[in-house]
């Protein structure tokens, strides 16, 4: 509508004023912009299907598009750190309300106005004025913050190992959004200081009109020629970064939100088991090739935020693992492989005949087309790095990189990009395990202890039951009609400390008057130690073994002390027809507590307790509560919290098998009983045999052994409920 | 080069020995059987000259049935076939029946060098392989720490009190093996697959022309004594006083000093 349409109480603006002729040739350019864009994001199908294994990631649908709302649209993970969080959101948001500004714009030119319906006047026109100008200005403070946070406050997630790892389209990307809006802002200053006099409600274009100022002085004309080139860069801009999106860091923008919509639907932590050992000709992932799609795709979503990196406790304590860059080590090689292997697929797929034989016609004639453009653009543009003949495993991903990590899960957890770091290394690890057997040999120890004894001590196995002998715990040969099945654990049987945490939970039982029973010598490893450092061999054994005396003997409910056993039992045991109840006997007695079945009488004189939530209890099973409230429970006693905990706890340094290896460097259970001691903690709870041996060792290194104790909650309530005798272990000379 | 590998299957070290009530020998329910230690390091010096100059490993051992579990533990490692001497007449053999059994089934297989195990930690009699290269005439070097082959000519290291000795004989000969040799290989999960498939040949004493007839026989196994009770010494509460008693207790209960 021309500008003199519009009147005080019939608030408007002309759309294309200044630009009326621009028309057609924004409409080419955007064709242009688009094929560009289309093309690219085509380039890089044809590699996200070009290497990996078939993997379904399609199934839940509702549920896929519920977790693609939740964070693609919300951003709901990405909130979950407020600095990044709001400068993300600010981008974000201003994004979706300015296209949206932009797309309402082009409906009320193209389609409202010839039908003589306008929709963008009088108050919803000033309203939509103030909200684009309003997203504008957040747009620009989210690029700010981003500039400061990039380039001057530089926190070492976003880098690594202290180097910075800022690439070039991080800085185009960033100045090309901030030249949008500002040159967008500048488009609305000069048409406003042409048009103000008739367009007093321009005020609610706020900032237009505040630039408009600085325009004061020039003339008319002037002020139209300049308008004319703002409004020429302004659309190059915003067109440049349609195309730019499949070239560069933009691609998030699909990778990211397609990766929530793709993300696993099992259970956290829960590993696919490898079948069929028997015929298998390959176990685990040596090569890219050996990823399903997905999992190189996962690579392709990263943004470089660096969340996994900042509470990764390999990478804090020092260690080459950083989960961002063996994603972004992985995606780099993947690019580097993927030319080829998008070639050889097509030669495949011609000599097959496949691909062509099924296709409508015309889908055939743009495929030769798309072809073509792929022949000339590969042939003028500059070639990418030549693909390297690095292995994967042990020169892209060092073994160093693959064998530190814990399987913590803090990275997954708090990945902003839904990426699934931990059965990569799992895979990697099975690879070198089961195909090379080139591993440590202080784990190869733990596996043959494994193998012939069934726990990693080595320990006789006929050994397993004597922590119970003088508590009259019955076996289930015994009595099998209990209740619970008290699934002891290797580390309850056989660790002196672990075995302390059996005969506490045992007695907080039988006095409760739970019934249950244990498997005693028929009892066998859990396996996930063996599981989680790459032996899916012998931990299908293991967990074989038991789920066959378990269900030999009918067992329902199964309580666990070690996460580890428990984690295994809920969620891995299934896939081998073990299912059963499992609980964490923090679950159970925080029950038995507030059913008073129990209580803790003995007061502590206000004692500082800190919670140490267990990986395998925490981020794998969402136990963060119970252990608290059992800690509550306790009278006198203040629960304070270290500065990671629930979901960004920092692991102990026990899992993944690493409890059985040799930790070099600065050690992450020093690092973790540090936090602890920081806190003004006197008492560490945990609810993990290997927490609870990472704990008190860590005490011993900062020579606090005599002042701070770590204690399982079953000893803290076995004790406050005045059930521990203290035995002397010698006879003592009587005074 | 062809190697023969002799590998005896014993009782996990950690496993519980009860003695039989007659003496006649150990329970065997409940235990969990795996391959003598130091054998291990006997077959991966095996496998590591099988990669080094090429040719075949072989596995032997005497035992009954059992046995083969641990034969195909050393396939699994890599080694190419196997012989198991499974025969009754065997069953509580001494070391020179045992050798004996060893010798005629090695003599059936082309071989340049043959690996033993230091002792095997069950019985803990060091003879076997001393024995074996004594019936096939042939060189020994026991409680290798390291070898090194050059066409035919070999340098073995054994330690002594204090330092090492370098042996130097010529193939074929016979090696027991002791830690330090080598890091025992973890069979890869292929190489378990593939062990299932590897040839194992089972023979009788008769196979081999021998009776199995021992030379010794184990009179009767007794266990050890069980261990007393510590005992807490409270007569005298000062150092002087605690190290008299002691002295005291010593000298006329435990008459060792
Ligand atoms: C851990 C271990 C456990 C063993 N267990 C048993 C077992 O249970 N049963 C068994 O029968 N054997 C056993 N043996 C083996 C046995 O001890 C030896 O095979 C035997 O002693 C001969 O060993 P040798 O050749 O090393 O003799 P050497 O150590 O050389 O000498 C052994 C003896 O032979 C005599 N001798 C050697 N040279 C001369 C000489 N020049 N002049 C005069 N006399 C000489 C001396 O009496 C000397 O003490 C065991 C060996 C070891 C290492
Ligand atoms: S699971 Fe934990 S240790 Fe492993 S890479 Fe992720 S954050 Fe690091
Ligand atoms: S893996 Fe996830 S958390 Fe880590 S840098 Fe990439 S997007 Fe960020």
């Amino acid at each position: 509508m021309e500008l003199s349409t519009f009147s005080i109480g019939h608030e408007g603006r002309e759309v294309f004023w200044n630009a009326e002729h621009f028309e057609p040739i924004l409409f080419m350019l955007t064709f242009v912009a688009m094929a560009i864009f289309a093309y690219g994001v085509y380039r890089r199908w044809l590699m996200w299907t070009a290497i990996g294994k078939p993997e379904d990631r399609t199934d839940d649908r509702n549920e896929r598009i519920k977790a693609l709302l939740k964070n693609g649209l919300l951003q709901i993970k990405t909130w979950s750190d407020p600095y990044p969080g709001v400068m993300h959101g600010l981008i974000f948001f201003g994004f979706v309300v300015l296209f949206f500004g932009a797309a309402f714009d082009a409906t009320e030119f193209h389609v409202a106005e010839p039908l003589g319906v306008p929709f963008l006047v009088g108050k919803f026109y000033l309203f939509f004025s103030f909200l684009m100008d309003l997203f504008g200005l957040a747009v620009l403070g989210g690029v700010l913050m981003a500039l400061d946070r990039r380039y001057l406050t530089k926190p070492d997630r976003l880098g690594y190992k202290g180097e910075p790892d800022n690439r070039p389209d991080d800085a185009i990307v960033l100045l090309l959004i901030a030249g949008i809006i500002v040159t967008g802002f500048i488009i609305e200053a000069l048409r406003i200081s042409v048009t103000w006099q008739q367009t007093p409600w321009e005020v609610w274009s706020f900032v237009g009109w505040t630039l408009a100022k600085a325009f004061t002085g020039v003339s008319p004309e002037a002020a139209k020629a300049m308008h004319k080139w703002a409004w020429w860069i302004h659309t190059a801009f915003a067109l440049g970064f349609i195309a730019y999106i499949p070239y560069s860091r933009l691609m998030h923008i699909i990778t990211t939100p397609a990766n929530y919509f793709m993300a696993t639907r099992k259970p956290i932590g829960q590993l696919e088991p490898i079948k069929d050992f028997e015929n298998a000709e390959s176990f685990g992932v040596g090569t890219i090739e050996e990823f399903t799609w997905k999992q190189i795709f996962d690579s392709d979503a990263c943004t470089r935020c660096g969340r996994c990196q900042d509470g990764c406790p390999a990478y804090l304590t020092g260690k080459p693992l950083s989960p961002k860059k063996l994603v972004q080590d992985l995606k780099n090689y993947w690019l580097e492989k993927a030319p080829g292997a998008v070639a050889s697929r097509k030669e495949q797929l011609i000599a097959s005949g496949e691909g062509a034989a099924n296709i409508n016609p015309k889908l055939k004639a743009l495929f030769a087309w798309l072809d073509k453009a792929d022949r000339i653009v590969d042939e003028n543009l500059p070639k990418g790095p030549e693909p390297t003949e690095k292995a994967m495993v042990g020169e892209v991903v060092e073994l160093d990189e693959l064998w530190a990590c814990t399987n913590c899960m803090y990275c997954m957890e708090n990945c902003s990009a839904a990426i699934e770091h931990v059965p990569k290394i799992i895979g990697m690890r099975q690879f070198k395990v089961l195909m090379e057997a080139d591993f440590a040999p202080e784990l190869q120890l733990t596996y043959r202890n494994m193998e012939n004894n069934s726990n990693p001590w080595g320990i006789g196995a006929h050994l397993r039951a004597d922590w119970g002998k003088e508590l009259g715990v019955k076996t289930l040969a015994e009595d099998p009609n209990v209740e619970y099945l008290f699934y002891v654990g290797c580390a309850g049987s056989f660790d002196d400390r672990g075995k302390k945490v059996s005969v506490a939970l045992a007695k907080i039982l039988q006095t409760a008057g739970v019934s249950f029973g244990i498997l005693g010598t028929e009892e066998s490893c859990c396996g996930d130690s063996a599981m989680r450092g790459g032996n899916e061999y012998l931990y299908q054994t293991m967990a074989q073994a038991n789920i066959e005396v378990m269900n030999g003997y009918g067992v329902k409910k199964i309580i666990c002390t070690c996460p580890h056993g428990y984690n295994a039992l809920k969620k891995d045991y299934p896939h081998f027809g073990g299912n059963f109840e499992v609980y964490h006997h923090t679950e159970i007695i925080a029950e038995l507590i507030e059913k008073g079945k129990i209580k803790i009488k003995i007061p502590v004189d206000d004692v500082r307790f800190t919670y140490h939530d267990s990986c395998f209890l925490g981020r794998y099973n969402q136990l963060y509560d119970q252990p608290r409230r059992i800690i509550k429970a306790i009278p006198g006693a203040r629960l304070v919290e270290m500065d990671r905990n629930h979901e960004k706890s920092f692991c102990c340094g026990a899992g993944g098998a690493r409890m059985w290896m040799e930790e070099h460097g600065d050690r992450i259970n020093d690092a973790r009983a540090k936090q602890a001691i920081d806190v003004g903690a006197k008492t560490i709870a945990v609810g993990c045999p290997f927490c609870l041996t990472m704990m008190s060792d860590g005490l011993k290194f900062h020579g606090k052994e005599e002042e701070i104790v770590a204690l399982d909650l079953a000893e803290i309530v076995w004790k406050g409920m005045g059930l521990e005798e203290e035995k002397a272990p010698v006879e003592v000379c009587q005074a | 080069m062809n190697i023969v590998a002799c590998v005896k299957q014993v009782p996990d070290t950690e496993a519980q020995i009860k003695v039989k009530g007659d003496g006649s020998g150990i329970e065997e329910g409940g235990i969990k059987w795996v391959m003598n230690p130091y054998d291990e390091f006997g077959v991966e010096e095996s496998l590591k000259l099988k990669e080094k100059f090429g040719g075949e490993v072989t596995i032997v051992s005497v035992g009954p049935a059992r046995t083969m579990e641990t034969i195909r533990t050393a396939l699994a490692m890599g080694a190419d076939k196997g012989v198991q001497i499974d025969d009754p007449a065997l069953y509580n053999a001494d070391a020179y029946a045992t050798a004996e059994a060893l010798a005629a089934a090695i003599k059936g297989v082309s071989y340049d060098i043959i690996f033993c195990g230091q002792r095997a930690i069950d019985d803990d009699s060091a003879q076997v392989g001393s024995i074996l290269a004594e019936i096939l005439g042939i060189p020994q070097v026991t409680f290798a720490t390291k070898l090194e082959i050059d066409g035919t000519a070999v340098k073995a290291t054994r330690p002594i009190e204090g330092a090492a000795v370098v042996v130097a004989t010529s193939l074929p000969c016979v090696i027991t093996a002791t830690k330090g040799l080598n890091e025992p290989r973890y069979a890869s999960l292929p190489g378990i697959m593939k062990a299932k498939k590897k040839p194992v040949d089972i023979k009788k004493a008769a196979d081999l022309g021998v009776t199995g007839a021992s030379k010794s026989k184990v009179a009767k196994f007794t266990p050890p004594p069980a261990r007393p009770p510590g005992k807490i010494l409270c007569a005298d509460d000062t150092p002087e006083g605690k190290a008299a008693e002691l002295a005291k207790l010593l000298r006329e209960e435990a008459k060792v000093i």
